[in-house]
């Protein structure tokens, strides 16, 4: 399905991603873990085109490139991103966020039936349609931000830590909407700080550090691994 | 003569509202701070003159003709001029920079040409110049019409605006332009299109404005000025602060004219801007800290 190889970011004289290849298959859920700075972040603006994925990059959907062209475009092709700290429209409603989410022109047959599935996926917006975004709790604006992603239909879903910031309960409630995600066919690549929820849910991982990837494997090996557990699992146990 | 006074002055706040309405688009959507707006304006007012002088023909035609041409001459200004400025400003507030600077040389291209062509001279026109009865009051029904019309094309693109998947996507681009494109706007082309459409706008302004206004080629400026003390009194980038602010504007003016000083407008143009200042630094309906 999504398949990067040779993707590399850079921010002047700073390499934060370096040759990174992944792939996601149909109906997966990979999650790539990472510290602070470890250049998750920059990896999937770098998908989404918010980012030049380096000259290299091969970044495909479907056999289809993408590398090279406009955000927007990228979003047309089937492949949406939840950024960083979720990048709704604060000003707007609920309802004209979800509106939004559909403007991309492949999401505009099956638009009343991807509405009722986010709808139906987080019930907390069907209450508050007419909210203005900004003014609601943080969980209630990840449920926009993903809901707004999933109305424009996408093949690909990203999410740029989705947990953060979130409680426990609201954090158990976003991973089983990963799941529902996944059985609608959408594939799912992420990246999180929550290696323990992350790891549970996923079907596989990548693990990276300074830019590299060093370390893929089946979520359950990984969740099992010894040196993943020191790196990525020690902090999350003693909490 | 209060309600008379109170008639013109809505009239006059409706095309300040117009005006504002329209530099919102081009400062909250484009990221334009476009200093030669109000010479458009009047470009639009000689057009309308011309229509009616040179052509006899009726000036509410050249609502129909002047602002798609505005339209287009303002998408070309984006595109040839402004785009590249886009394109290279690393951030916002040097695209700011930039922009008034270049839009600025732009002020005394347009300004340049009109004085060519028409000189400095003072112009207007007498159209529907008849006295209407209204609730007691007299009021020229130019005037009333030029308060209608302003009133059914600002409904228009506010309804426009928060209506349509179109329109709340223009206003998306003003709340976040990275976000916009993560649901596949074409942000370069949504500005464009803001930008061309706030040209529209004033344009038709300057078309209702000739119809009872004397102006001359000079006078963009000040429509400008008027325009930026609206759209920052009311709120950067919203449209109802806008419209709220245009009319206390225009009030004030005719009132401080008709029962103080006709000398004394300007300054109680700017008290009032001041005043709201001090007490609301982020504009009427603005909100803090954006």
């Amino acid at each position: 399905m999504l398949e990067v190889a040779g993707l590399s970011v850079q921010y002047g004289q700073h390499r934060a991603v370096d040759g990174v290849a992944l792939t996601v298959a149909v109906g997966e859920i990979v999650v790539i873990l990472g510290a602070n700075g470890s250049g998750k972040s920059s990896l999937l603006k770098a998908v989404a085109g918010l980012q030049p994925p380096g000259v290299q990059a091969r970044v495909t959907l479907a056999g289809r490139q993408l590398a090279g062209l406009p955000a927007h475009a990228i979003v047309e092709a089937g492949l949406a991103l939840v950024p960083e700290g979720r990048g709704i429209f604060g000003e707007l409603t609920v309802r004209e966020n979800l509106l939004l989410g559909a403007f991309a022109r492949r999401a505009r047959a099956d638009e009343a039936r991807n509405r009722e599935r986010v709808l139906a996926l987080f019930p907390r917006l069907a209450e508050r349609l007419e909210q203005t975004a900004r003014t609601m709790s943080g969980g209630e604006q990840q449920m926009v931000a993903i809901g707004r992603a999933l109305m424009s239909a996408p093949e690909v879903l990203l999410l740029d830590e989705p947990s953060l910031g979130l409680s426990p309960l609201l954090c158990g409630e976003l991973f089983r909407a990963l799941g529902q995600i996944r059985g609608d066919g959408i594939s799912v690549l992420l990246v999180e700080q929550n290696a323990r929820r992350s790891l549970a849910v996923a079907d596989r991982g990548y693990l990276i550090e300074n830019g590299h990837i060093v370390g893929t494997g089946r979520a359950q090996d990984l969740a099992s691994d010894p040196a993943v557990q020191r790196a990525y699992l020690g902090g999350a146990r003693r909490a | 003569m209060l309600l008379e006074v109170t008639l013109s002055g809505v009239t006059l706040g409706g095309m300040y509202a117009l005006v504002a309405m329209g530099l919102t688009l081009q400062y909250g959507v484009a990221r334009i701070m476009n200093l030669s707006y109000g010479e458009l304006l009047i470009a639009a007012a000689f057009a309308a003159f011309w229509f009616y002088s040179g052509l006899a023909l009726n000036p509410l035609l050249g609502l129909i003709v002047v602002p798609p041409l505005a339209f287009a001459a303002s998408y070309a200004i984006y595109r040839y001029l402004l785009q590249p400025l886009v394109r290279r400003a690393k951030s916002r507030d040097q695209l700011e920079v930039d922009s008034i600077l270049a839009t600025f040389g732009l002020l005394f291209v347009i300004q340049g040409v009109m004085l060519a062509l028409f000189g400095g001279a003072y112009y207007s026109y007498s159209f529907l110049s008849v006295p209407l009865q209204f609730a007691g009051a007299t009021v020229a029904a130019n005037r009333l019409l030029a308060l209608v019309l302003a009133v059914v094309i600002g409904l228009g693109l506010y309804l426009g605006l928060t209506r349509t998947r179109l329109g709340t996507a223009v206003r998306a681009v003003a709340v976040d332009p990275v976000a916009a494109q993560l649901v596949a706007i074409d942000v370069r082309t949504a500005s464009a299109l803001a930008f061309a459409l706030g040209g529209a706008l004033v344009a038709a302004a300057g078309v209702l404005v000739s119809m009872f206004l004397t102006f001359n080629a000079n006078l963009g400026v000040v429509f400008t000025l008027k325009a930026l003390i609206v759209v920052i009194m009311g709120g950067v980038g919203n449209l109802l602060g806008a419209l709220i602010a245009g009319l206390i504007l225009g009030l004030t003016e005719n009132y401080v004219a008709t029962f103080i000083d006709p000398g004394l407008t300007l300054a109680a143009t700017y008290a009032i801007f001041l005043l709201v200042l001090l007490v609301r630094p982020q504009g009427l309906l603005g909100r803090a800290n954006r």
